[in-house]
């Protein structure tokens, strides 16, 4: 039943999907650099990204399936900046104890409020976006569909961009550091509130345009940014907290690991279930041998 | 000092002689059952109050330790000829060995490897029990012997009502003898707890092993009490309503969290025909409770009525 078609198309699919994850824990692994912060919302960002293009290419019609992308990332963009200003920036003033919990908190409560608020406006049904474009690439007798190497091209293009955005730009520049030494930025005359606020305004558009590239893949629905969130949570862990670098290797490793372990498990259902569960036995194995994640600094 | 604990000592005689009226009074088999939840849910948000307001360590595993407990004693109930006590205190005891390895995993770093390793933790555990239904009859249900040979809530009531009221004392005790010292010491300043000799790994682990025992307990009534486990009981979305009402009662007063577990139930069944929006509602006031309100809304009341914490 496997060969070597197989595991080499297992393994094509597990990179394609791996960049996905990668660019929605790149989200994440920003956030909590830059404001040391970890975003519980995060999946929620990445279940409204896709909604938003739902919602632009289906329900308003006639909408480009790239500029629905686009505008999800903007929609996101202007979410993160509010809520970044009205519910986190207090902590970074100094006017909140235990900011740790406060920051857990209060993304939590977000994720909760979202996911209620989308479930009440749009229902549990399933939705999805029709596809970027049909047929795909043949490998030996099975395809790999011309969706998934849309979404993983794109996700590349917007990592590249992302870094390229922080190492050249003085406002990438700027954030690098905010994170590194918020005080010591600050003295050359960065504003750290506002770096703050353009990471996690960024962070949340890439999980929003990683909602709304995968929408034509699988289908959606108001908690459907749950599995993805904690995936990213593992993903950062084991690339090391705040390490892009370990979030991008970290995300193509994850994936790899999801997709070839289908093959250990012969009934196909369990294999499938069991795929999400990899994440917390890496989980586990990173937190007894090397804690700090694979390129983290050492606490 | 003497007037708060006297006024303290009337507040609990007062609390158990109406728990202990209630089914005089309330006959409608549904609202007691409404009772009943309620109850379940204050333990549930006072072991989360203990946790994340006395020992400073913010976990999303308490719902996924009830499903473990109640699943044990359920499975242990349908597979083998255990006699029902014992299954019980295999559930409990499973909660707590479980509680440990979790503990000792995450609780040697600082940081927050809790809460990203038990929300993974319980997703994964739902999605064992949907996986594996040809045991756990997945999302059809498994069903658990009730406790009474009777359809009647009202021993379940009075089950649980004294679970609560002896949990909460155990709790308060703990709190109130040494260990709870060393817990509000880690949770201030773990530093300086740390070189002031208090070994705070070992107390972290032994914060989260009791909270785990206690959820244990909740989860094997639970499991009892509705007579039906279905996996998705423990998705994130129901330990959400606990750390809610724990938050919004008063995280760091265990009677304010018991009493936002049950004031909450309460209004979210009345809410019932609003659907989705009753938790937009509660997602919303959480948010704003943590913004403006951190002590919680009933915590201060508290304190004002009684002159001290608890």
């Amino acid at each position: 039943m496997y060969n070597a078609e197989y595991f080499l198309m297992q393994g094509a699919n597990g990179l394609v999907i791996g960049f996905l994850y990668a660019l929605m824990a790149l989200g994440l692994t920003l956030i909590f650099s830059v404001l040391k912060v970890i975003n519980f919302a995060h999946g929620e960002f990445y279940m409204i990204g896709g909604y938003i293009s739902y919602f632009l290419i289906t329900v308003v019609g006639g909408v480009n399936p790239f500029l629905g992308i686009i505008f999800a990332m903007v929609v996101l963009l202007v979410i993160g900046s509010l809520f970044e200003v009205s519910f986190l920036r207090p902590m970074h003033l100094g006017s909140v104890e235990r900011p740790a919990e406060y920051a857990i908190l209060v993304t939590f409560g977000l994720s909760f409020f979202l996911q209620n608020l989308v479930l009440g406006l749009a229902g549990p049904f399933p939705h999805r976006t029709p596809s970027f474009m049909s047929g795909g690439i043949k490998i030996g007798y099975m395809t790999l569909s011309a969706d998934r190497l849309i979404a993983a091209g794109l996700a590349i293009f917007l990592m590249v961009g992302l870094l390229l955005f922080m190492s050249k730009t003085w406002i990438g520049k700027a954030m690098r550091a905010v994170s590194q030494d918020k005080d010591a930025a600050s003295v050359t005359g960065i504003n750290p509130l506002w770096m703050n606020n353009i990471a996690f305004a960024i962070g949340a558009s890439l999980a929003g345009a990683a909602g709304a590239l995968i929408a034509p893949i699988f289908s959606f629905y108001p908690d459907v940014g749950v599995l993805p969130s904690l995936r990213a949570f593992i993903i950062v862990v084991l690339g090391g907290m705040g390490s892009v670098k370990g979030a991008i290797i970290g995300g193509i490793v994850i994936g790899l690991v999801e997709s070839m372990g289908i093959a250990l498990i012969p009934d196909m259902s369990r294999a499938l279930a069991y795929r999400e569960l990899y994440g917390l036995m890496i989980f586990a194995l990173v937190l007894l041998f090397r804690p700090r994640g694979l390129f983290g600094e050492a606490q | 000092m003497k007037k708060a604990s006297l006024k303290k000592a009337t507040l609990f005689v007062g609390l158990l002689l109406v728990g202990l009226l209630v089914p005089l009074i309330i006959k409608s088999p549904y609202w007691l059952h409404v009772f009943v939840m309620a109850y379940f849910y204050g333990l549930l948000a006072a072991t989360w109050s203990f946790l994340d307001g006395y020992a400073g360590q913010f976990s999303f595993g308490n719902i996924a330790l009830v499903v473990i407990a109640g699943y044990t004693s359920g499975l242990l109930g349908t597979y083998t000829g255990l006699p029902l006590p014992l299954g019980m205190i295999a559930g409990v005891l499973a909660a707590g060995a479980v509680g440990l390895i979790i503990g000792y995993l995450c609780l040697r770093f600082r940081g927050a490897y809790l809460s990203l390793f038990t929300i993974a933790f319980a997703e994964a555990i739902r999605i064992i029990l949907n996986t594996e239904h040809k045991f756990t009859r997945g999302p059809c249900g498994l069903r658990v012997e009730g406790l009474f040979g009777t359809s009647s809530q009202v021993p379940y009531y009075y089950l649980m009502f004294f679970i609560l009221a002896v949990s909460l004392f155990m709790m308060y005790r703990v709190l109130k003898s040494r260990w709870g010292l060393f817990f509000k010491a880690i949770r201030e300043d773990d530093e300086a707890a740390s070189s002031m000799g208090v070994n705070i790994v070992r107390y972290k682990i032994i914060a989260f092993v009791v909270t785990s025992i206690f959820c244990g307990i909740g989860g094997v009534f639970y499991a009892h009490f509705s007579q039906m486990l279905t996996p998705n009981f423990g998705q994130i979305a129901t330990m959400g309503l606990v750390i809610g009402m724990a938050i919004i009662g008063g995280v760091e007063n265990l009677i304010a969290a018991m009493l936002g577990g049950i004031i909450l139930e309460f209004g979210l069944e009345g809410l019932r025909e609003f659907g989705a929006w009753r938790m937009v509602l509660f997602g919303g006031l959480l948010m704003l409770v943590v913004r403006f309100a951190r002590n919680g809304l009933l915590a201060p009341v508290y304190k004002k009525v009684i002159g001290e914490e608890v």
